[in-house]
């Protein structure tokens, strides 16, 4: 078979003739989890070689630490966002307690909240994107309980806390990022959703951008 | 140990990280697409990008302009490099930049296709493979100066500092590299009808 006839040299126009390559997805992700990995790299030498469990713990203290010295008047937002790393962390320390619900079924997690809760939180499975659901506890924030989805990305954990809100209209996603952490807040059909993980910033705006697209 | 001095904080590099994933970030596909055009695979420049962003990151106090294209395009040139000249020194090879075209190359004779031809897009895309080869097989100082223009629309200015050569050389390379690829192009198109 032959191939049509293609244009002449002459009109050679490299701008719209030749492939301008487009990063892969893939590559997108990658890139920032090592860009993130740097970032935090960078900061552990402050840390005294502290190491696995005891950083964590130290993340926590300096939370808490936080709280207590420059957040004299903190905003509502600034106490959410240590009370909801904390809580991150919290889940993280718990080896094979990151979960109560241990699922990456959707109709499996949504149920196991009924009954815990007064309020159900909305349920959705991201593996098709690359977040499978890992499953659901519920945790204390600002005094009462609310349920916590957790996902993976890779080596990472992004968990997702959500309790009722209700307030007129929907709130855009704020982010913030705290201690080495990324965080998401935003406010979607009276329920405040907040999402914390270890991944890059652009890894969980884009977590919440898939969320919030299901 | 009080808490203090388990950890000032980190505010200073986390408000860098952000920094950097606002201002560098946004560059990833011009970075690939360098990568690509250097290393002509697709692997090979996404190793060189990856490890371009963390050289960028630790480079990232190094970054005085606004604009951090031409910045990180210097890194992952400098990167696509070292790659080349450890997994392909045939490759990189210094180019005289005084040496005249080959004159032994055939001029035009080629017709140009016909306006009633119906398959476009079939056509488009003959053309789009053929001039990706051509490109693909010019040396590589020739190369990076057509895809830093042509493609990523970088200045004569800035394609010299991100290449580190003189702007003069810049522009002969700029119309050597234009020359060679249409008398390639001429070349495959006449091997393919």
């Amino acid at each position: 078979m032959s191939q049509p006839p293609p244009r002449d040299p002459a009109d050679l126009e490299i701008a719209r003739d030749a492939t301008y390559h487009r990063a892969p997805e893939t590559l997108r992700a990658s890139v920032a989890t090592l860009v993130g990995a740097a970032a935090r790299a960078e900061s552990r030498p402050r840390m005294h070689r502290a190491i696995g469990l005891a950083a964590a713990f130290a993340a926590v203290a300096v939370v808490t630490w936080n709280v207590a010295i420059f957040q004299a008047a903190p905003s509502r937002d600034d106490m959410f966002a240590h009370e909801v790393l904390a809580a991150h962390v919290r889940s993280l320390m718990a080896p094979g307690r990151l979960n109560d619900v241990e699922s990456s079924d959707q109709h499996t997690v949504k149920p196991w909240f009924a009954g815990k809760l007064d309020f159900t939180p909305p349920v959705r499975d991201l593996a098709a994107d690359g977040f499978p659901l890992a499953g659901g506890r519920l945790d204390y924030v600002d005094g009462r309980t609310v349920a916590e989805l957790t996902y993976r990305r890779r080596l990472h954990a992004v968990s997702v806390f959500i309790w009722p809100e209700p307030k007129d209209g929907d709130a855009a996603m704020k982010e913030r990022t705290l201690s080495g952490y990324s965080l998401a807040t935003w406010r979607r059909n009276g329920m405040r959703y907040w999402a914390v993980t270890d991944a890059a910033p652009m890894e969980l705006t884009h977590f919440v951008e898939l969320l919030e697209a299901s | 140990m009080g808490a203090s001095t388990v950890l000032p904080l980190g505010k200073g590099e986390m408000g860098r990280h952000s920094e950097f994933v606002q201002h560098v970030m946004p560059h990833l596909d011009a970075a690939y697409n360098l990568a690509r055009w250097l290393t002509r695979n697709d692997d090979d420049a996404e190793d060189v990008v990856q490890e371009s962003f963390v050289r960028a990151f630790r480079f990232f106090d190094s970054l005085k302009e606004d604009d951090a294209r031409p910045w990180l395009l210097a890194i992952v040139r400098n990167t696509a490099y070292t790659w080349l000249r450890k997994n392909r020194p045939s490759d990189v090879v210094a180019l005289d930049d005084t040496s005249t075209i080959a004159e032994d190359t055939p001029t035009a004779g080629h017709s140009a296709p016909s306006d009633s031809n119906p398959e476009v897009v079939l056509l488009q895309s003959a053309t789009r493979k053929l001039v990706n080869q051509a490109l693909e097989d010019l040396p590589v100082a020739f190369r990076e100066v057509l895809v830093m223009r042509e493609l990523e629309d970088l200045s004569y200015k800035e394609i010299a500092s991100v290449a580190g050569i003189p702007i003069g050389t810049v522009m002969s390379r700029l119309s050597r590299g234009r020359e060679l690829l249409r008398q390639a192009l001429e070349l495959r198109m006449r091997r393919a009808s």
